[in-house]
């Protein structure tokens, strides 16, 4: 485990600890369910306002940039992978979610509005660490959705066809 | 052509090579000295990590082209995640996706490294035979085309405001004014290694391998024995099942100036002067965002064809120079780059046409508080660059900041936004002026991104404050040089293409001399 690891688990196992909660597993392991849950809670705030007023129209957008960030994953180096994974993974569970957000229910069950508040939270951290996970999914999440051609309506942009 | 192309993901089993020269890496160093040693007669092995795709594969798209043709999918951070770096990995290198602004080594920089590093480049060492014999091969010309709106309000802001400008010269040729280069130029217009060098080397004999991963140089006592790497996985990950070995008389490491010293360094090789992976430079680079009523549409025409020099060699050495440029805009880069979160940056986007955006690339290296980063590797071997950034270069960016705004708004902006995570959208030159004043200069709240690497590896005549010699050998190990932009001893205050070019170019020459030129194959 590097410090970075440790640093982490350690914002999560103190909280935890302090509420007389122990035995909690973190894992730096790619686990599918955990970042389709984070993403699906955190896309939707990060894209209020660019998102398709259509609910299905939305749903097709989310779906696109969960797979394009699954897609890109693997192209990241190893120890960022590793990074991602365990925030999605201490991010879908109960406890230690509690620790990086605050709130005792899911962030599926939070408003937008309380998920940026979070999101906000972290970018205005003192703890270093969180003010990167604030920069690393922003980026990651937002390379995903406008690296889709059919999010750019609402640029007026399209890349020139001349092939 | 093709039969001199091997990829390395498709080898079955464990491969030996031997060659009279190995290159490590395809960019702009390895490019140049594939040309110039095959035309020697040398046998010549270029090794590239990533893929070698063409231009029918360039498909101008950023979700194609940054996890295919860049580092880490145009993802690489420093260390403390503060500083984004753009960086090419894929045949051709950084010369494949950069935007082809080609500038010769400013003179003062040359002074500089004369006094610092007794680096000699006047007389017989004059380098301007290189950069002309450069600018004919890549056909580097003056962009005779008007610029693009977003480079013309660099233009307007300079002529407004009393300011030094340049128009740009560019290795292209039949450039049709996409704007795609960042992405690989898809009519073969960008003269890059990948359609210049890279072809004319493959045509004289020498063979590609592709996404191949050098992890390690062998040595004993004076010399290298030989190298061993593997191939990389779909995702341009090292893979392990496969090992390739390979033997040459001369090796060339030129991977990059993160590429090449943590190669060195996972070789462990002799390393006296302590400065092996230390002294990296990155033209640390700060942006500003303006809007205007026009449309500026910056993802259309040549991404970089106006410069300003006015603040890059300022009298007082006590404040950071810096050299004004605009970049290209498409969805992701500016997704990722502009702030906010929600409706605000739903918002900014949606004004995505009328967006100009200018930066601002410090010259580092050249001041006792700028002496750069370091290489470092991680649990993986891979490189992670530590660079941490000091007041005299926070001092810097504030005054970037300060320049591009007033730019801005003389050029004709309706409202100016620094792209900083505490930073709003200004309507006027003092509002803004007041507000970048008292805006936090510390990491992850001020955006910073590099796109030129620079050190590592430098050159000194002195073997004490140098890794290798002015003319890219190493100072310890007779039969390696590093032929790219890690040799550079400070950044160039310009882009770097131009300049390693004509290092390169010069350091074949000698190299060419010392190991005997042999008839050409081909003609004899």
């Amino acid at each position: 485990m590097d410090r970075r690891q440790f640093i982490f688990s350690g914002i999560a196992l103190g909280a935890g600890a302090s509420l007389g909660i122990a035995g909690w597993q973190y894992s730096i392991a790619p686990q599918d369910d955990n970042r389709d849950m984070v993403l699906s809670a955190l896309l939707p705030a990060l894209l209020f306002g660019a998102l398709p007023q259509d609910t299905t129209l939305a749903q097709e957008a989310l779906a696109r940039s969960k797979t394009a960030v699954t897609d890109f994953m693997p192209f990241l180096p190893k120890r960022q992978q590793q990074e991602l994974d365990q925030l999605f993974n201490l991010l879908a569970n109960r406890i230690t979610q509690l620790a990086l957000t605050g709130h005792l229910s899911q962030l599926a069950g939070l408003t937008i509005t309380q998920r940026l508040a979070i999101l906000h939270s972290w970018r205005d951290s003192y703890l270093s660490l969180l003010q990167q996970a604030y920069h690393g999914l922003r980026e990651l999440l937002y390379g995903a959705y406008y690296g889709q051609s059919e999010h750019w309506q609402a640029l007026r942009y399209s890349a020139p066809r001349f092939r | 052509m093709k039969h001199h192309h091997l990829d390395a993901s498709t080898f079955s089993s464990d491969q030996q090579f031997a060659a009279d020269v190995v290159i490590i890496g395809s960019g702009a160093g390895g490019g140049i000295a594939a040309e110039q040693l095959s035309q020697a007669g040398f046998k010549v092995l270029l090794l590239e990590e990533g893929a070698f795709y063409t231009r029918d594969d360039f498909v101008m798209q950023e979700r194609w082209a940054y996890p295919n043709l860049y580092q880490e999918g145009a993802a690489r951070k420093t260390r403390d995640q503060a500083i984004g770096i753009l960086q090419g990995r894929t045949v051709g290198g950084s010369t494949t996706v950069n935007w082809t602004t080609s500038i010769r080594t400013p003179q003062p920089t040359l002074d500089y490294w004369r006094s610092e590093f007794a680096l000699d480049f006047t007389g017989d060492n004059d380098l301007t035979p290189y950069f002309t014999s450069a600018e004919q091969r890549l056909n580097i010309q003056q962009w005779p085309v008007p610029p693009n709106a977003n480079n013309a309000k660099l233009q307007q802001g300079c002529e407004a405001l009393g300011w030094q400008y340049t128009v740009i010269k560019r290795n292209v040729n039949g450039c049709a004014n996409l704007g795609y280069c960042g992405m690989g130029c898809p009519i073969n217009a960008k003269q890059s290694m990948l359609v210049s060098t890279i072809p004319a080397a493959l045509a004289q004999g020498a063979t590609l391998i592709s996404r191949l991963s050098v992890r390690k140089l062998n040595w004993q006592g004076d010399r290298i024995t030989g190298v061993d790497a593997v191939p990389v996985d779909a995702h341009f990950q090292p893979r392990h099942d496969i090992r390739v070995s390979i033997t040459a008389k001369h090796y060339i490491v030129a991977a990059g100036a993160i590429g090449s010293p943590a190669l060195m360094l996972r070789s462990r090789l002799p390393n006296p002067s302590g400065r092996l992976g230390k002294h990296t430079y990155l033209h640390p680079t700060v942006i500003s965002g303006a809007l205007f009523a026009q449309e500026i549409n910056g993802h259309s025409g040549a991404p970089q064809s106006i410069y300003s020099d006015q603040f890059v060699w300022p009298e007082q050495t006590a404040t950071a120079g810096f050299k004004l440029e605009v970049p290209p805009l498409h969805p992701v880069l500016m997704a990722t780059k502009l702030t906010g979160t929600g409706e605000q940056h739903a918002a900014l986007m949606q004004q995505f046409n009328h967006l100009q955006v200018t930066i601002a690339l410090l010259r580092d290296g050249f001041h006792p508080h700028s002496q750069g980063g370091t290489v470092q590797l991680d649990e993986q071997q891979q490189p992670v660059l530590d660079y941490p950034i000091s007041d005299y270069l926070w001092h810097g960016m504030r005054k970037a900041l300060l320049a591009m705004a007033e730019l801005q708004f003389a050029a004709g902006a309706s409202k100016v936004l620094p792209i900083h995570h505490d930073a709003t959208l200004y309507s006027s030159w003092a509002q803004a002026k007041a507000a970048i004043a008292e805006l936090p200069m510390q990491i992850l709240r001020q955006t910073v991104v590099s796109a030129h690497v620079m050190g590592g590896c430098n050159m000194s005549a002195d073997a004490a404050k140098g890794v290798v010699n002015q003319q890219g050998r190493h100072h310890q190990l007779q039969n390696l040089s590093v032929f790219d932009g890690s040799i550079l001893p400070t950044s160039l205050g310009a882009n770097p293409q131009l300049t390693i070019y004509a290092l390169v170019w010069r350091n074949c020459q000698h190299l060419r001399a010392e190991m005997g030129a042999k008839p050409n194959r081909q003609s004899a």
